[in-house]
């Protein structure tokens, strides 16, 4: 093992062990709601840094630079949508879900609606998109071990898995939020160091992108193909191969050329040796040349605009169902500390989302290899020592930058788990005690593991945007109408928030099993929202005028509830009745603690 | 809080007092005025983007300095609009809101202890 390998490998260690030893000493969960929602009284500074550190996830800290290297600007699309979809659950929902008492969605829907099949239901996609959304994270952190250490990607996964799971079965949310926000500092410091590394080294080299040129290799490199692709070459381009080509073998005696232009399949398995100075080709569909790059929609792609739209979609509606951002509005004292905190938090991912673009874009001079193999996900990781070497230097700037990826996969991934674990014992285990979490929580982690060792692995940020996908197409219309609109039923938004979910579920299932469609088929299965989004919203409408008789006889009560002011008296902890009964000791007045 | 709990005995009328009541009205229309010609103003902003990208590539292209273009500036303009609206949010409901709020709740409590 390599000195760079060696010093990734303890940091990732001890940012495994920090996040476990704070989450287990630091604060022992005492109670039910110590460990849903931290008792309400965290602060919004360190809330806000929470909420970052939870939200920039692997689909953040290493997706983003990836579709940046490959795509360009039009990768700016899944931040600013990221950042958007904040944005819409602060201006729709936040302020009356807290008000509502509801810790989550089903929580939401039960106080709203009065329906125990609606409450199963929300349950059921929570799960679906809690682990969707854990998917990613987890081959995230596979990823990074295989290619910072070269040990397999499943000892990442599993060791991913084995670290969330003990941080927050002994430690809970008061703890996952301290967590958290010294994972988001660590993140920031883990972008910002190679950013301003890279950007020296970049301004001294002269370097441009303005010019109709693929990426070159700077030196003799060596792409290990790992899955089949289409590469399309921008310069004529002459190597070595040993594999398959175009369907026949080839050996490294033979050289290959590729004319500008041409577009080849190479096999699974295959090594292509360029030497210095080539021009990279890359994988079909993508801009080729380094000015096509610096342009939006530059790609070969007829329905990459419907791509687009539909993603604009997910990312902006996603945002207010994914279970892990819901449940930390109710971690502030009051809703003037919770809308002081998610000004915090826009500051903060967008300066993160920000420096991740620029790495992105400095990767395309550093590591253009990736853009063969299609793992463009690793740029991030690989840049410390592109640039710098694998000296000294190099190892430590490469050490902190898989520490800062595996605090993006730990971050977000325990404030799913316990969002999770939260929905599994309440719903489906039906426990009243607090070890029932912790079995909760178990369940809750190794189901994405499992996931994790057995699907395809997509581009991070696609497979976090098919979370977004579903999300949009369920919590969102759920929601929102529920805010808004006097006139839903608990049929309606039962079909609604079924008709939604089945046909984003079931287009998430078929891209995850591999199968990839054509045309605007192919487009609509990777990108659901355009489509199911409004069939959601459609049919919850119009089921609940069909059933308008079956309106909640307390509608009035509840919506007062929700618009009315807090402090009213007329919020409730839907689960505190449930937390009370369980304590020995009594209970202090926690609120009273927080500052007013 | 024990006066609440005495009065959630009978509130039936509160809460449809309060609801038919034109401060609560007044609320929810200030807050509707406010949140859904924002959100559209800045759907339209995004969209305008994606729609230069697609039928005006070439101001996109634009040169502002070295390998920036007009295309990338207006791609990072989001983040910054998303941040302003944010923050004119907090303002409006931190001025607006509150105050509108307490007064209701003065309606359904007394005056404030």
């Amino acid at each position: 093992m390599s000195t760079a390998a060696i010093a990734a490998l303890t940091a990732i260690l001890l940012v495994g062990i920090a996040s476990t030893v704070i989450g287990i000493v630091g604060h022992r969960a005492r109670r039910t709601s110590d460990f849903l929602v931290a008792s309400r009284n965290v602060g919004a500074g360190a809330n806000a840094g929470a909420i970052s550190g939870e939200y920039l996830s692997a689909a953040s800290f290493l997706g983003i630079a990836g579709l940046v290297l490959s795509d360009g600007v039009d990768a700016l699309w899944y931040p600013v949508g990221f950042t958007a979809g904040y944005l819409s659950l602060l201006l729709f929902v936040a302020a009356p879900l807290r008000r509502s008492g509801a810790y989550t969605v089903p929580d939401f829907a039960e106080v709203r609606l009065r329906s125990r099949g609606l409450r199963l239901v929300c349950t059921a996609f929570v799960l679906v998109i809690g682990w969707l959304y854990l998917l990613p994270q987890l081959q995230g952190a596979g990823l990074t071990v295989a290619t910072v250490t070269g040990l397999p990607a499943w000892t990442g996964e599993l060791g991913a898995g084995i670290v969330i799971v003990l941080s927050v079965m002994f430690g809970g949310m008061r703890s996952a939020t301290f967590v958290q926000a010294f994972q988001y500092w660590l993140k920031l410091t883990a972008v910002t160091l190679p950013v301003i590394v890279a950007l020296v080294y970049f301004l001294g080299s002269g370097h441009t992108y303005d010019r109709p040129a693929p990426p070159s290799f700077p030196e003799r490199t060596t792409v290990d193909v790992h899955t089949g692709v289409t590469l399309q070459a921008g310069q004529d381009v002459t190597f070595t191969a040993a594999g398959r080509i175009d369907g026949r073998d080839v050996a490294p005696t033979e050289p290959q050329t590729w004319t500008a232009g041409s577009r080849h399949v190479v096999g699974e398995g295959t090594d292509l040796t360029f030497p210095a100075g080539s021009a990279v080709p890359v994988v079909a569909g993508g801009p080729v040349a380094d000015d096509e790059w610096l342009l939006p929609l530059s790609g070969a792609d007829p329905h990459q605009l419907l791509g687009i739209y539909s993603l604009i979609i997910a990312t902006f509606l996603g945002t207010m169902g994914l279970p892990h951002v819901l449940v930390r509005f109710y971690t502030n004292p009051d809703g003037r500390a919770a809308r002081r905190s998610a000004v915090y938090v826009l500051a903060m991912i967008g300066v993160f989302y920000l420096l991740v673009t620029l790495l992105g874009a400095l990767s395309r001079f550093y590591t253009p290899q990736l853009l063969v193999g299609g793992q463009t996900d690793a740029a991030v990781l690989l840049l410390p020592t592109a640039v710098l070497g694998s000296g000294t230097a190099g190892a430590v700037l490469g050490g902190i930058v898989a520490a800062g990826a595996w605090a993006a996969f730990l971050s977000t991934s325990s404030g799913l788990v316990v969002s999770l674990a939260g929905v599994l014992s309440t719903d489906v285990l039906r426990g009243k005690r607090l070890s029932n979490f912790r079995f909760a929580t178990v369940l809750a982690g190794a189901a994405p593991v499992a996931l994790a060792l057995g699907v395809t692995q997509l581009d991070f940020t696609e497979t976090v945007a098919l979370a977004f996908a579903v999300a949009a197409s369920t919590f969102c219309p759920l929601l929102v109408l529920g805010v808004w609109w006097r006139g839903l039923t608990a049929k309606g938004a039962i079909a609604g928030v079924l008709a939604g979910g089945i046909l984003a579920a079931g287009a998430v299932g078929v891209s995850l099993a591999g199968i990839a469609g054509t045309g605007v088929l192919g487009v609509l299965l990777y990108r659901p929202a355009i489509v199911s989004v409004p069939v959601a919203f459609a049919t919850m409408i119009v089921v609940s005028v069909l059933t308008a008789r079956e309106r909640p006889t307390d509608v009035d009560a509840v919506m007062l509830r929700l618009h009315a002011p807090e402090r009213l008296g007329l919020s409730r902890d839907a689960v505190s009745g449930r937390d009370r009964a369980e304590l020995d000791e009594p209970a202090p007045d926690e609120r009273a603690a927080g500052p007013a | 809080m024990s006066t609440i709990e005495e009065r959630r005995a009978d509130t039936g009328t509160v809460y449809e007092r309060v609801q038919a009541g034109p401060e609560f009205a007044d609320l929810r229309r200030r807050l509707r005025r406010f949140v859904f010609p924002m959100s559209a103003a800045f759907l339209v902003w995004y969209l305008a983007y994606v729609l230069l990208a697609s039928y005006a590539p070439e101001f996109m292209a634009t040169k502002v300095a070295g390998n920036i273009n007009v295309g990338i500036v207006v791609g990072l303009l989001q983040f910054v609009s998303t941040f302003a609206i944010t923050t004119v949010y907090v303002r409006f409901a931190n001025r607006h809101i509150d105050p509108a709020a307490e007064r209701i709740r003065q309606q359904i409590e007394g005056p404030a202890r």
